[in-house]
């Protein structure tokens, strides 16, 4: 008998929730702040440092649930093959890596941009820039940003529809991560 | 009778000319410059929530200077800014301060200023006071200008002079984003002369 628990902690499953309506959150905010015109300043203003603040505390949340990870073992799954597993398993390490690069790019973004506005968390939390306004960057930063969040909600989308296929197969996979 | 009247008129030219020509005389070493975007700078500020500012500029205007390099409390200054050459460096902001929200420069396709230098800080600036026209509406004006720096070059010597003021816009009818926008408005400029 493995020794492995049977689902992910209270905590893991909070976090994992948690991180998924905040990437929702950052990807809707994303279009709000750019299909608002600069005639609407503040709502525009707010909506970019809304995206900003969501966009860090998902990567406050998945460095969190990646400790969580590294203390527990994963729970055990039964019905899927090692192929499937394996998959998975690249999936789940793709999106983890693009959780912590996409904010990070936005934020790095942010401060390279020509119009430099700061970056805070909720207006109230300054967060320090590193970078100068430069505009080349900024011509490089901003699509891979870009890119590499549509990545991410494609990655995440996949996950979620998988995760119902195999739910309806029997695979106990919303026991493990349910709310 | 003839004769003494133009005894008499020599007597005036004789009193009144250094009296005609002292002006001439003061100014003499007064030079006029014309000024625009390839030897200027005029920038603007805006404080937005308290949080941050953001710069712009104008991209075409053209000032006339007269100025005595040595003696900068008599200098003179007229201008005229095209308000639809105005960059912020953010996307769309352009076009909003060119809308009739801001500028309106469809309407008011320049703005104009004009001042006066009038005396000497103790700091070692210079104030010059004159009148701002935006959206045709004019307000006094004024700034606060200095000898920022004064170099040698190739062509001959560079006076670098920097001047600052503050305009509340919505003097000028701009009170658009009051929540957004502080109502001061910093306004700055650069010029060099070869001097």
């Amino acid at each position: 008998m493995s020794d492995a628990p049977d689902r992910w902690s209270l905590a893991q499953r909070r976090l994992h929730w948690w991180s998924a309506a905040l990437v929702v959150l950052t990807g809707v905010l994303a279009v709000l702040m750019v299909w608002l015109p600069f005639s609407e300043m503040l709502a525009k203003f707010l909506a970019y440092q809304l995206h900003k603040t969501f966009g860090l505390l998902v990567f406050s949340v998945v460095l969190a649930r990646l400790a969580l990870r590294a203390l527990r073992p994963a729970p055990a799954l039964e019905g899927l093959s090692p192929g499937v597993l394996r998959l998975a398993g690249i999936g789940q390490a793709g999106m983890y890596a693009l959780l912590l690069a996409v904010p990070v790019l936005g934020w790095l973004a942010a401060q390279a941009a020509a119009g430099p506005v700061p970056t805070t968390i909720f207006l109230v939390i300054p967060v320090p820039h590193v970078l100068d306004p430069n505009p080349a960057l900024y011509a490089w930063l901003r699509p891979v940003h870009q890119v590499a969040a549509y990545t991410l909600l494609g990655l995440a989308a996949l996950h979620a529809a998988l995760a119902v296929k195999h739910h309806r197969q029997g695979v106990p996979v919303f026991r493990r991560m349910g709310w | 009778m003839r004769r003494a009247h133009l005894r008499r008129m020599g007597f005036y030219r004789r009193a009144l000319l250094p009296v005609l020509l002292a002006p001439a005389i003061a100014r003499a070493q007064q030079t006029t410059w014309l000024l625009n975007q390839d030897n200027a700078q005029i920038g603007f500020s805006a404080r937005h929530l308290g949080l941050f500012s953001s710069h712009g500029r104008f991209t075409r205007f053209e000032a006339r200077l007269e100025l005595d390099a040595t003696r900068t409390t008599d200098a003179l200054v007229e201008g005229r800014i095209q308000t639809a050459a105005v960059t912020l460096p953010f996307p769309g902001a352009e076009d909003t301060l060119r809308s009739p929200t801001y500028f309106d420069s469809a309407r008011f396709p320049e703005a104009r200023f004009s001042g006066r230098a009038v005396g000497i800080t103790d700091a070692g600036a210079f104030t010059i006071n004159g009148r701002m026209r935006i959206r045709d509406i004019e307000q006094p004006f004024a700034m606060t200008a200095r000898l920022a720096e004064r170099r040698r070059e190739s062509q001959g010597d560079v006076a670098r002079f920097t001047a600052s003021g503050q305009v509340q816009r919505s003097a000028f009818g701009m009170v658009a984003d009051r929540t957004f926008t502080a109502d001061a408005i910093s306004i700055s400029v650069e010029v060099q002369l070869l001097v």
